[in-house]
């Protein structure tokens, strides 16, 4: 692996790494949200987590390009109030992975609230536990294996983003550039193929390392659960 | 502190309206399967949307969130942290209370016996071990009122007196006043000093345990084996200190004697005067003994009622066998 290489799978995992974290707390509050099933406007609050599923993720980047340019509503505030630049940065293709990656994020961490038993909430909140109170000390330290294991997964799908971080953060090297913008680079380029195998090779590593962990750390965490 | 109740609700085309109050001490919440019971639990924990009103020591609790309530509620599966140690268990419910009427959680656990199972974690718990983990937790929280569902139901013989012992010492030692569910005419009768009859969703009737007891409406909701009389006891068990509490004598465990029994076995005869001879539609007699100890009931055939010649005012003798209670 050449160091521009080693830069890019660097890029990459820096890119996942800061999609998953900066996404963790709002995809735990949303999906806590979900498995309740009397919240209201349940429904719509799962139709706008699941858009990113079914728009074309170059139109979910164009999206956020209208919005957080340098020109857009949301992008000349941020930009004027705080200095922060999300288009053609790294941190803008960690957003738009973040936003790519959400809905899968959302639901195994939704799966895992929904397993735990609700009963427990009603002996928490007969021990005078408040609702907040139960989110935390019952709700969380029981879903938590599920977290984890949807925030490797998240990471995992991270890696792979590729429409909506080309078209809102660029392709620019030792910036934006992850794993599949470079191989897409790569397959441009005459007798790119060599490189292109290097780069799928290490991208695969990572998911397959990913997924091999997550559902080691999710049995390890099950068994402590049940004894 | 008591507890007044006037329930309403509605579960599919089952209707419940009960009104009933839980004085100070130990009210059981007797009725068949069905007839209510946990509804009533769930209503009064604020768990089950309910129409009416619940009024603890004068404080109003309808509309109130269930963590506000000051209710604990031990449920029939324990439900007992599983990301939690015993400890730990302990020890959420005892954070969160306003006061302690205990000093620590492990005077807590040394009351119930589970000192020696602090540390281990609660998934690998005995039935009997969960149960009791389940009330010292309940009670950890120093609720003002506490409800147990059923808190028998996985219990075999010995550890269910054991259980009935510790519910009577709690209400002796810390004054908590409790509403106990159970459909078991024995356990209802050892830990009641007042008793609710449920059937159908209504209050069939209620009151003091010996009056409820003798009230044919009451023993109309028993299984025709397990009718029979409280009376008060005071029972030695051979692991515990005595404890004074009622007994449920059934009528077919209570022989009848027309003379003053001499040179025989059983521990307890009562001499009394028959008050009652009733016909039963199978045939059988109930006979109401009046006695010092209160009144007794024995079931016995036709043909044993000529043979001794009772009759209403006659003096006989009950004979109950000590390990037929």
């Amino acid at each position: 692996m050449t160091p521009a290489e080693a830069e890019v799978l660097f890029t990459s995992l820096y890119v996942a790494a800061l999609a998953v974290a900066g996404s963790l707390p709002l995809a735990v509050v949303v999906a806590f949200a979900l498995s309740r099933p009397r919240l209201p406007g349940r429904l719509a609050l799962d139709g706008l987590v699941h858009l990113p599923v079914i728009l074309p993720p170059v139109l979910v980047g164009f999206l956020l390009l209208i919005l957080l340019g340098r020109r857009g509503p949301l992008g000349s505030w941020l930009d004027q109030a705080f200095g922060i630049h999300f288009a053609f940065t790294a941190k803008g293709a960690a957003l738009a992975t973040a936003v790519m990656t959400f809905p899968l994020f959302v639901r195994s961490i939704r799966l895992a609230f929904e397993a735990a038993d609700t009963r427990l909430f009603e002996a928490a909140a007969l021990l005078r536990a408040g609702p907040l109170d139960r989110f935390f000390t019952i709700a969380l330290p029981l879903a938590w294996p599920g977290i984890l294991a949807g925030a490797v997964m998240a990471f995992a799908a991270a890696m792979g983003e590729f429409g909506a971080v080309i078209t809102f953060a660029g392709n620019i090297p030792g910036q934006t550039q992850t794993l599949p913008l470079a191989i897409y680079a790569a397959l441009q380029q005459p007798g790119g193929e060599a490189q292109a195998w290097r780069l799928a090779a290490a991208s695969l590593t990572v998911a397959l390392t990913g997924l091999g962990g997550a559902e080691l750390l999710q049995r390890w965490a099950r068994g402590r659960l049940t004894g | 502190m008591m507890l007044e109740a006037h329930i309403q609700l509605h579960q599919g085309s089952f209707a419940l309206q009960a009104v009933f109050r839980a004085p100070q001490g130990i009210t059981v919440l007797f009725g068949p399967s069905g007839s209510g019971k946990s509804s009533i639990l769930a209503a009064l924990a604020g768990l089950k949307h309910m129409q009416g009103h619940v009024r603890l020591g004068g404080r109003d609790l309808q509309g109130l969130a269930p963590c506000r309530r000051g209710v604990g509620l031990v449920f029939q599966d324990a439900r007992l942290f599983p990301h939690l140690s015993v400890r730990a268990n302990i020890a959420y419910a005892w954070s969160r209370a306003p006061r302690h009427v205990v000093p620590s959680p492990d005077d807590i656990a040394r009351f119930f016996d589970i000192a020696a199972q602090l540390d281990r974690p609660v998934t690998n718990l005995s039935g009997g071990e969960q149960s009791r983990v389940a009330l010292a937790r309940a009670v950890a929280a120093a609720p003002d009122f506490l409800l147990l569902d059923e808190p028998f139901a996985a219990l075999d013989g010995v550890r269910r007196r054991a259980f009935i012992h510790v519910l009577l010492e709690l209400h002796r030692a810390y004054g908590l006043s409790m509403l106990v569910v159970t459909h078991n005419i024995e356990d209802a009768a050892a830990l009641a000093s007042h008793l609710v009859a449920l059937c159908q969703g209504r209050v069939v009737v209620q009151g003091r345990l010996s009056d409820v007891a003798r009230d044919a409406r009451f023993q109309a909701l028993l299984d025709p084996r397990d009718v029979g009389a409280a009376i008060p006891a005071n029972l030695l068990y051979s692991d515990h200190t005595p404890s004074e509490q009622a007994l449920w004598l059934r009528a077919d465990h209570v022989l009848l004697a027309a003379e003053a029994p001499r040179a025989i076995s059983a521990r307890n005869v009562l001499a009394g005067e028959i008050a009652t001879i009733a016909r039963e539609k199978n045939g059988s007699y109930l006979i109401e003994l009046a006695t010092s100890a209160g009144t007794v009931l024995s079931r016995l055939t036709g043909a044993a009622v000529r043979e001794l010649e009772l009759t209403q005012g006659k003096r006989a003798w009950a004979l109950i066998k000590a390990h037929s209670v």
